[in-house]
Formats: C-alpha cells, sequence, structure tokens
C-alpha cells in the first residue's frame, strides 16, 4: 500500500500558513499541509518540534494563531464555525487515552453517541458492541476502564472515536504512553483502520508503522514542515539534514 | 446507688461538670433542642450545594467581572468570623425596611413554624449559615472540578460535546466521588457552627444548656449538650475517613487510569499549559 503516493481522493483537510504560538513561545510558525480522503500521513519529528500542537488544532483544541485550516467545505479556524459539529466527525485519540472512568468500557463508547448524535440507546449499545469488537474486546464491554491495560483502554478510546462514524482520526502519540508488549495490538487496529480505509493523521514515533502504514511522511522540526514524500523517500532517502540527523537517532 | 451518686457530688469537678441530677433535669431540654441543631445543620448545607455551585462556577469563568465578585464574596465570608456575619444578618436584616414591611404583612412568620421556632428565625439563621457554608463549598467544588486531568475535557470536547454536556455528564461525576470526603467534612464544620446561633438566642443545644447552666450554677448540662454533638461527629468523621480510605485504594485518590503504571507528561514544548493540582487535604480551612 505505501506505493500510493499523495492523492487518494480530494483534500479533505487544507491547512494553509498555520501559526501558533503560546505566549512568547512560536509552536508553530506557518505549516502547509493537505490530507486527503482516504490518506494515512504519519508526522514524525522530535519533541517539540509541534507535531501534537498542529494534530490539536486541527480540531480546535488549541487555537490556532495565524492562518487555517478546512475541514472538508468549513473552516475549523473560522470561528463563526460550529466547532462542535466539526468534531463530530473528526475522531481523537489522546496519548493518555482518556476514558471516562467513571463509566464502563461500552457506557464511554456510547456517551457521546447519545448526547451529540442523539442515537437511541438500543442503537448506540449496538454500535458500541460492534466497535469494541472490531478492536478485539467484545469480552470487556462491562468492565471499569481501571480494570484493563492500558492497550486495552486505549483500543477503547478507538472504538469510541469510530462509535462517531469519523470522516477523519486523528492520533496524537497513541502508542507512547503504552508497555512496550502492548503497543502492538494498538498499532494492529490502526493498520487495519488504515487499510479499511480511513483518512488518519497519525503523530508517532513508532518507525515501523509509519513505514508500513503511511501513504505520505511528514518530517517536523522547530514549527515547520522541513520534509514531505513517501515512507520510502523519506526514510531511504532523506534530503533534509534534520531528517537525515533525527532519522540517525532513531535508528 | 445512692451512697455513689452522694459521694460522686462531694468532689467539685464531679459536682459541677458531670452532675447526674443535673444531666437528667437537662436531658429533656437538651433532647428536645438537639433536632432543631440537625435542621439547621442540614438544611443550610442542603441550600448551600447550589450556592457554593454557582460560586465555583463564577471563579472558573474567564470573565474578569464574573469572577471578580465570587471571589471577593467568598474572601470576605472565609476571612471574616462566622460570629460577626451572625450578628450582622441576624440584627441587620430586622432593620431593613422592605423585611419590616414583609413581616408585618405576614404574621404567619413570627408565629412558631417548624420544631417550635418562628419562620423569621429559620430564615436568619438558615441565610447566614448557608451563605457562609457556600463560600467554604465554592472552593471544594472549584478545586475538585480542576482536579479532574484536563484530557477528560478535551476527549469529551473531542467527541463533539459542549462544554455544559462535557461538565454534566463527564467532568461533575467524578467531582462528587472525589469530593464527598472533604464536603462531609465541611458538614461536621457547619453542624458545629450551628451552637453560634445560640449568641441570638435561636433554640438549639447550646443555648438550651447555657439557660439550665445560668439557673443551677453548673456546668453539666454544656457536658451533656457536648455529648450530643458528638453523637453526630464522630459517626460521620469515621465514616469521611473510612470513605476517604476506600477512595484511596480504590483510585489512588482520585479517578485516574491507575491500572497502568502512571507514565509521566511529556515535557514537550507543546505542552506549557500547566496541569492542575491535586487537591490539598484540608485546604479549604
Amino acid at each position: 500500500m505505501s506505493t500510493v503516493t499523495t492523492s487518494t481522493g480530494e483534500a479533505i483537510v487544507r491547512i494553509k500558513g498555520l501559526k501558533k504560538s503560546f505566549g512568547s513561545l512560536d509552536v508553530l510558525k506557518g505549516v502547509d499541509l493537505e490530507i486527503h480522503k482516504g490518506e494515512v500521513v504519519v508526522i514524525l519529528g522530535p519533541s517539540g518540534s509541534g507535531k501534537s500542537t498542529l494534530l490539536r488544532c486541527v480540531n480546535r483544541l488549541e487555537e490556532a494563531t495565524g492562518g487555517e485550516i478546512w475541514f472538508e467545505d468549513s473552516e475549523i479556524t473560522d470561528h463563526k464555525t460550529d466547532i462542535n459539529k466539526m468534531r463530530e466527525h473528526i475522531g481523537m485519540v489522546f496519548q493518555q487515552f482518556n476514558l471516562f472512568p467513571h463509566l464502563t468500557v461500552t457506557g464511554n463508547v456510547m456517551l457521546a453517541q447519545r448526547k451529540v448524535l442523539g442515537r437511541a440507546k438500543d442503537e448506540a449499545k449496538r454500535i458500541a458492541v460492534e466497535q469494541l469488537e472490531r478492536v478485539g474486546l467484545g469480552d470487556k464491554v462491562d468492565n471499569y476502564p481501571a480494570q484493563l491495560s492500558g492497550g486495552q483502554q486505549q483500543r477503547v478510546a478507538i472504538a469510541r472515536a469510530l462509535a462517531m462514524d469519523p470522516h477523519l482520526m486523528l492520533f496524537d502519540e497513541a502508542t507512547s504512553a503504552l508497555d512496550p508488549e502492548l503497543v502492538r495490538g494498538v498499532l494492529d487496529v490502526m493498520s487495519e483502520l488504515a487499510e479499511a480505509g480511513m483518512t488518519m493523521i497519525v503523530v508517532t514515533h513508532e518507525m515501523g508503522f509509519a513505514r508500513e502504514a503511511a501513504h505520505r511522511v511528514v518530517f517536523m522540526d522547530d514549527g515547520v514542515i522541513v520534509e514531505e514524500g513517501t515512507p520510502e523517500e523519506v526514510f531511504d532517502n532523506p534530503q533534509n539534514e534534520r531528517t537525515k540527523d533525527f532519522l540517525g537517532h532513531i535508528s | 446507688m445512692d451512697a455513689f451518686l452522694q459521694w460522686w457530688e462531694t468532689f467539685p469537678i464531679t459536682r459541677l461538670f458531670l452532675s447526674f441530677e443535673v444531666m437528667s433535669k437537662a436531658l429533656p431540654i437538651i433532647l428536645k433542642a438537639f433536632p432543631v441543631s440537625i435542621a439547621f445543620g442540614v438544611f443550610s448545607f442542603v441550600f448551600g450545594i447550589p450556592l457554593g455551585l454557582g460560586l465555583a462556577f463564577m471563579k472558573m469563568s474567564r470573565s474578569r467581572l464574573v469572577r471578580w465578585p465570587a471571589t471577593f464574596y467568598v474572601d470576605v465570608v472565609r476571612g471574616t468570623p462566622l460570629f460577626l456575619q451572625i450578628l450582622i444578618v441576624y440584627f441587620g436584616l430586622t432593620l431593613l425596611p422592605f423585611y419590616r414591611d414583609m413581616v408585618v404583612a405576614n404574621i404567619w412568620m413570627k408565629q412558631p413554624f417548624f420544631l417550635g421556632i418562628d419562620f423569621t428565625v429559620w430564615l436568619r439563621g438558615l441565610f447566614v449559615l448557608s451563605f457562609n457554608s457556600s463560600a467554604y463549598m465554592a472552593e471544594i467544588f472549584r478545586a475538585g472540578i480542576q482536579s479532574i486531568p484536563r484530557g477528560q475535557m478535551e476527549a469529551a470536547r473531542s467527541l463533539g460535546m459542549t462544554v455544559p454536556q462535557s461538565m454534566f455528564y463527564v467532568i461533575i461525576p467524578q467531582t462528587i466521588r472525589r469530593i464527598l470526603p472533604t464536603l462531609m467534612s465541611e458538614f461536621i464544620l457547619l453542624f458545629k457552627d450551628t451552637a453560634l446561633l445560640a449568641a441570638v438566642g435561636v433554640a438549639e443545644m447550646t443555648l438550651r444548656a447555657r439557660e439550665i447552666t445560668a439557673t443551677l450554677y453548673n456546668q453539666s448540662s454544656y457536658i451533656l449538650a457536648a455529648a450530643f454533638y458528638l453523637l453526630i461527629t464522630i459517626p460521620l468523621g469515621r465514616f469521611v475517613a473510612g470513605l476517604e480510605n476506600h477512595l484511596a485504594e480504590s483510585e489512588g485518590g482520585g479517578a485516574q487510569n491507575q491500572r497502568e503504571p502512571l507514565v509521566p507528561e511529556p515535557v514537550d514544548a507543546q505542552h506549557v499549559i500547566p496541569h492542575t493540582k491535586p487537591m490539598p487535604k484540608n485546604y479549604y480551612r
């Protein structure tokens, strides 16, 4: 699948000149990026390069300080846009899982379906169980998050996002908080999702996943995109010094 | 038996503080005032909860115009003696024309209303106690809400939930679990503080005990009243301690995902937003 280059479809996310600063700290210094329908884009880069901030700007968990982000036909960065409506279609998976500890696994997956999409209880439950089975947790539906391993919790978080029928999934270092032996299960779910044609933006340090699943790899450093291309281009023949340096350190 | 009682009364300490004779006389009077103390404690606690929650949200508002009055109110109430507040409200309200007109127009307010006590006395007593405890509760609620990891709000918002939805379905349920012990400690404090109402003539336990003491020149009724306060505060205090232990055992004092070893937050530059600190113990008093 890594033979495909960029355009597998129309652009679903368009980022133009995105800037973000926290006080006097400039984290994003003008990022341009287009994500196409069905595309899996992996964002790599050293800590502090702005990868997570970029991802969090896409569903406006962080307010951009400059530039534009378009999602489908709406401008995310425009304050007149109903961001809750946009977020219904943008799933996000966090490094720390952020499951709701007071609800069961099924309750976690049902909550937003009921309150945001207004689905009936039975329907929400059916979809929740369906999604939990999809991530391999069909036997844990009645457990509480604290009774699950980190890897299982993260898969619940993925199911919770998928139950909303997202058009785009954002993964913010989804495996970074996991013990090494638990990473595999989560990556498998993400790979399956990629193969199923989900549009995904993935911030990760898992080079293996980037190589196998990504259509395009974007390398960021110091708030800008310094290199992008197919996994082969970026991994086997990096052009930029910083990319070479970073990949050299990793392997 | 009589010999023992006579011997018991020969020592000044036992006679003045632990006289069975005086206590048996005081018992029915204190017993009648016991529900009054409980009612003032419970009702002002119940009224204080929504007031405190409102203040807590005001204090967390982004708008200075909303935040500032709540902060001022909480500072003033927590920074002045409850005794003074009782004196000011209890006698101050009666000086206000609209209050006088209201009482004149509603004669029933001056009649015994509940447990033999006038409506105006309930009104003023509950007013000052519930507004006082709301200031303390505001801090408990605020600290509790802010102790929930910000990721919870982010996860809820990322699913398309609005801020009120996220608060109501995700943050508040977790907060309640966390602050329950602290809130119950607040009730214990409030219940003991009802004794201050004796100063303005509310017929609760402490006032009744003082009347008996003044009549009989004997302190034993105070000791008896103290026993009745302990009847509530000790079991409740034990219960709070048990609850704290239970929460600490089951969830490490909170509600975060504890089964996995806690991973420290990355020190990436993008994580410059400060994380909220957990609520310090006994922070509120």
